[in-house]
């Protein structure tokens, strides 16, 4: 029993630590509508000031909370100015992959200033612990927790009684009205990003603190904690994000306590996937407060996409299968068949997050099915390698479109976060359930690709296997989305009431093209696998989710093209700047960040 | 044609010409060229900056003393992020480029193992020498590794816990990858055969900070010690999470925790933590010595596992090439053939031509004393 008390002070503890992530995340997203995928990094950096404060000018712990708040607040200011307030008038799709961009370069500049070697952040408070329970906690919890109180009520205070705190909730509320009445809508812009980068930068350094222990690559899963817990609160809503953190906190302590640590983080989805199922706008979110989370179709930027006539397109797949025999090169082959295996990916989320306007962050989750469904078929049942590829393709359709399913009745961010949830429980699922996955260890000796009995055993013959693929899937989607059940979709996306209204049932077409987009997906994943020859829960992992909304988002959202387009880009990028060594990521953040800036839209324009 | 990093290549002849008055002639002349496929930015960068560090410092010394029959020894650095996407297109560059003769790398096995069908249509060795996943070396007769195979250091950690400190109730905490996966497995059979019992195995993911509900797991199982299937960073986490809940029961640890930073980070939390190391700073071993005391003069600071995993790999590639050719062919038939070089992880190390990787790891038992890897007295050096 009195486990059970140590068990629910550590939830606490560490829900805590989250609400202080949370905290910021919920006031950005509050104002400006966007999930601030940045946030991670500015927590790193706060954490590396401190560091630095600490280790060469020995601050003492007040004097360095300060020094990290400024420190976080400037760059909170920078970001805004330069990575978002460009892209104002846009649709909120365009800022998100700014912030995707932001972290990158972020993330990069402190690993190259500080190394990658973790660091020990030493605390100055005294070792003074207290017995609870049967276990202890010590000084530097009750400082986290005090200053996680501290600032709530802070700004509790600051939105209710200031002025500048009115203009911030009439901006959430609603900017153009806000704007009209003579609100300074970039000033409350400014300020928020200032107060939740300042409280991410603190937050940083006191879990640097409390670890004893900073590294630059610990950001994506400080965003992805942070994320989780003020939507379970309901995004946007401060003391939402509280409680939802440490309702977090708890579920994962309780799910250890229960199952085992390798339980963990899938009890923390799945609680996030149930509540989203259970109140789709988050626990707390009241009649009085719903801002309408944008109606689908706004989440996505309206644009005229650039016409590519026929020909040309029939012309660049004929150059692309002729190129083998011209410039062989081994390396550029494997390099474009990589970006074709991504096209593939990118078409599925294209046509589900582009033409439908379900934005899922969660497609590495598809790909993971299609290449365990194909690999095992093949392995264990001695199915023929291109027949184990095509039914990983459908076996994901019907995975992916059960999975997601209850997820229809989602919009906008609770949508995409939940995918994300179900990218991250198929992962999970993947490690656990070792009879059939073998777990960590993976799936070694995977059959290489052949076709009807001959082998594709030169580079030659796999890039034009996967061209080939390529081209007949990106050939279908055309014709679906010229056809009458492409415009259907698209006023599914555009509308829901008014397509509602002319009695298409919705979840129908949604399912219907999240199974025809999650086919894709496994046959990309399917083929991966047999390339690999091996893969375990961590070759498909949740990077390759970003990765594909970032491919889509660059190319223009529902463009087919573009997503071929895209791919080519972000696969062919990295591997041209390899010259660049150490700074290649770094240079590829920044070409991404430029490429929003002039093309919000896309490249090809949306659909 | 893919362009040669002049900056690796400048840097080794830099080296050469700074280079101390040796027994030999400092090599010079067309180099012979190495790839590399590792992380350099992404989460595991930190690995791919140790193996630098290893890597430069046996070529200092190959290249000061002559090199390959007169030639530098270099290597070309291709960052993957440890990312199968990318290793598999490094695999392709090193493959196509005829001056890269073999292939070191890469860091994880899915990055590692999803470059392998590529180098071995290609016939160039894959040198994993961290890659101690059983199947790794099946890929293929081009895939080899002198990498600690699990099943050769774990039995030793088992012995140390259950023998030396007669540990009889253990918990198990890994690290749940492919790795710790494979280590647990082998260290919970050992251990068991030894008479110990097992009350708790938890497998925590890489990225895992926060260990306090996982202690009160252990605690409530009521071990008498605690063994760690973990990287240094992680280990030192766990290790002050322990101390905070107020357990301080024995603790074992895996040779991956042997590195200075296991200290910074760990701080007074780590001090009397065991592991049964291949090598330790003081060790008498001429090899060690030379090693410990060249990489403290270049670095400033201790090496660690992975320095010396680095460190050891250069040192047999070169062997070979010396004595078997520096075309690939003669490298992977070298490799079967090549006796005894000295190692600080084996001592001597020769392959298994049938396994592809090298058995008989060293193994010295240390402790944590007074913020320094020691070696755990009254005993000497086993093996």
């Amino acid at each position: 029993m009195s486990s059970w008390i140590d068990y629910t002070v550590n939830g606490i503890i560490i829900g805590n630590i989250y609400a202080l992530l949370a905290v910021g995340l919920a006031l950005i997203f509050g104002v400006s509508r966007l999930i601030n995928f940045a946030h991670g990094s500015v927590y790193v950096v706060g954490a590396y000031a401190g560091f630095l404060a600490v280790t060469h000018l020995g601050t003492p712990l007040p004097v360095t909370i300060v020094i990290v708040l400024v420190v976080g607040a400037l760059l909170g200011l920078v970001i805004e100015r330069f990575g978002l307030r460009p892209l104002q008038g846009y649709a909120h799709i365009a800022p998100l992959l700014a912030t995707i961009g932001i972290s990158f370069v972020l993330d990069q500049l402190v690993q190259l200033f500080f190394t990658p070697d973790p660091r020990a952040v030493p605390s100055s408070l005294l070792e003074v612990r207290f017995q609870i329970g049967s276990g202890t906690i010590g000084a530097l919890d009750l400082v986290i927790a005090g200053i996680g109180l501290a600032s709530a009520g802070l700004l509790y205070y600051f939105l209710r009684f200031t002025r500048l705190g009115w203009a911030v909730r009439a901006t959430a509320q609603d900017r153009d009205a806000a704007q009209q009445m003579g609100v300074d809508v970039d000033a409350v812009n400014r300020t928020v990003f200032a107060i939740a980068s300042g409280l991410g930068a603190v937050s940083g350094l006191l879990v640097g603190m409390y670890y004893n222990y900073i590294d630059p690559s610990m950001s994506f899963q400080a965003t992805l904690k942070g994320v989780v817990a003020q939507v379970v609160g309901g995004v946007g809503n401060v003391p939402g994000a509280i409680v939802g953190s440490l309702l977090l906190g708890l579920v994962e302590s309780y799910g250890i306590a229960l199952f085992g640590t390798s339980y963990r983080n899938l009890f923390a989805f799945v609680l996030l996937v149930i509540v989203l199922v259970w109140r789709p706008n988050g626990l707390f979110a009241s009649k009085r407060q719903t801002p309408p989370e944008p109606m689908t179709g706004t989440f996505i930027a309206p644009s005229k996409p650039v016409q590519i006539p026929g020909k040309v397109l029939v012309g660049a797949a004929v150059v692309a299968a002729l190129l083998p025999l011209v410039f062989p090169h081994p390396y550029v082959l494997q390099t474009l068949t990589n970006s074709w295996l991504y096209a593939l990916l990118g078409l599925s989320l294209t046509l589900i997050a582009g033409t439908v306007g379900l934005v899922s962050l969660g497609h590495a989750g598809l790909l993971a099915i299609g290449g365990y469904a194909s690999a095992l078929l093949a392995i264990n049942c001695g199915v023929p390698v291109g027949l184990a590829i095509l039914s990983a393709g459908l076996i994901a359709a019907l995975l992916g479109t059960l999975m997601a399913f209850p997820a229809f009745r989602l919009r906008g961010h609770y949508l995409s976060i939940a995918t994300l949830a179900i990218g991250e429980i198929v992962s999970l699922v993947i490690l656990n359930w070792e009879w059939l996955t073998r777990g960590p260890i993976g799936l070694s000796g995977i059959p290489p690709l052949s076709l009807f009995g001959i082998e594709l055993d030169t580079d030659r013959s796999i890039y034009w296997f996967t061209l080939a693929v390529l081209v007949v899937l990106a050939a279908l989607q055309f014709r679906l989305l010229g056809s009458h059940l492409g415009r259907v979709l698209r006023a599914v996306r555009d509308d829901d009431v008014a397509a509602r209204s002319y009695g298409i049932g919705l979840n129908r077409y949604k399912a219907l093209a999240f199974a025809v987009g999650s086919f894709a997906a496994g046959i990309s994943g399917g083929i991966t696998s047999h390339l690999y020859s091996y893969i375990n829960h961590e070759t498909f992992n949740a990077q390759l989710s970003i990765l594909a909304l970032t491919i889509v988002i660059l190319g223009g959202m529902g463009n087919v093209t573009g997503a071929i387009v895209g791919s080519i880009l972000l696969v062919g990028l990295p591997e041209v700047f390899r010259v660049a060594a150490e700074y290649r990521v770094l240079i590829y953040g920044l070409v991404l960040l430029l490429l929003v800036r002039f093309r919000p839209q896309g490249l090809l324009g949306t659909v | 044609m893919p362009v040669l990093h002049r900056r690796f290549l400048l840097g080794a002849s830099a080296a050469l010409l700074l280079g101390r008055a040796a027994q030999a002639e400092p090599a010079k002349g067309e180099p012979i060229t190495m790839g590399v496929s590792g992380p350099l930015t992404g989460p595991n960068a930190q690995y791919g900056a140790q193996w630098k560090q290893g890597f430069d410092l046996a070529l200092e010394e190959i290249n000061t003393d002559g090199g390959i029959k007169g030639r530098p020894l270099a290597y070309v650095f291709e960052d993957t992020q440890s990312d199968p996407r990318q290793s598999v297109a490094v695999a392709q560059k090193f493959v196509a480029n005829p001056k890269i003769v073999v292939e070191l790398g890469d860091f994880a096995s899915p990055a590692s193992m999803a470059a392998s069908p590529i180098y071995q249509r290609g016939k160039l060795v894959q040198f994993g020498f961290t890659n101690s996943h059983p199947d790794f070396t099946k890929g293929g007769d081009y895939m080899w590794s002198n990498s600690v195979s699990q099943a050769d250091e774990q039995p030793l950690s088992a012995a140390y816990a259950v023998k030396r400190l007669g540990l009889k109730r253990i918990a198990v905490l890994h690290l749940n990858t492919d790795w710790g996966r494979t280590s647990k497995d082998v260290f919970v059979k050992t251990a068991k055969e030894l008479g110990a019992e097992i009350v708790a195995t938890e497998g925590y993911l890489p990225d895992e900070k926060d260990f306090r509900s996982t202690i009160v797991r252990v605690r409530d199982a009521k071990p008498d010690g605690v063994m760690l299937m973990s990287y240094y960073s992680d280990a030192a986490l766990i290790c002050r999470q322990l101390k905070q809940a107020g357990l301080t029961l024995p603790i074992v640890a895996a040779s991956s925790v042997f590195s200075p930073k296991f200290i910074e980070l760990g701080g007074d939390a780590v001090e009397g933590v065991h592991t049964a190391s291949r090598y330790f700073p003081d060790d008498p071993r001429p090899q060690v010595r030379n090693f410990v005391t060249k990489f403290k003069a270049k670095y400033g600071k201790d090496p660690d596992a992975f320095n010396a995993y680095a460190y050891d790999t250069i040192m047999v590639m070169a062997k070979v090439m010396r004595e078997f050719g520096t075309d690939r062919k003669s490298i992977h038939d070298g490799l079967a053939k090549v006796k005894d070089v000295p190692s600080i992880i084996f001592g001597k190390a020769t392959f298994d031509p049938r396994t592809r990787r090298v058995d008989g790891a060293m193994s010295v038992e240390l402790v944590v004393k007074d913020g320094k890897f020691q070696l755990n007295e009254p005993q000497a050096a086993v093996r």
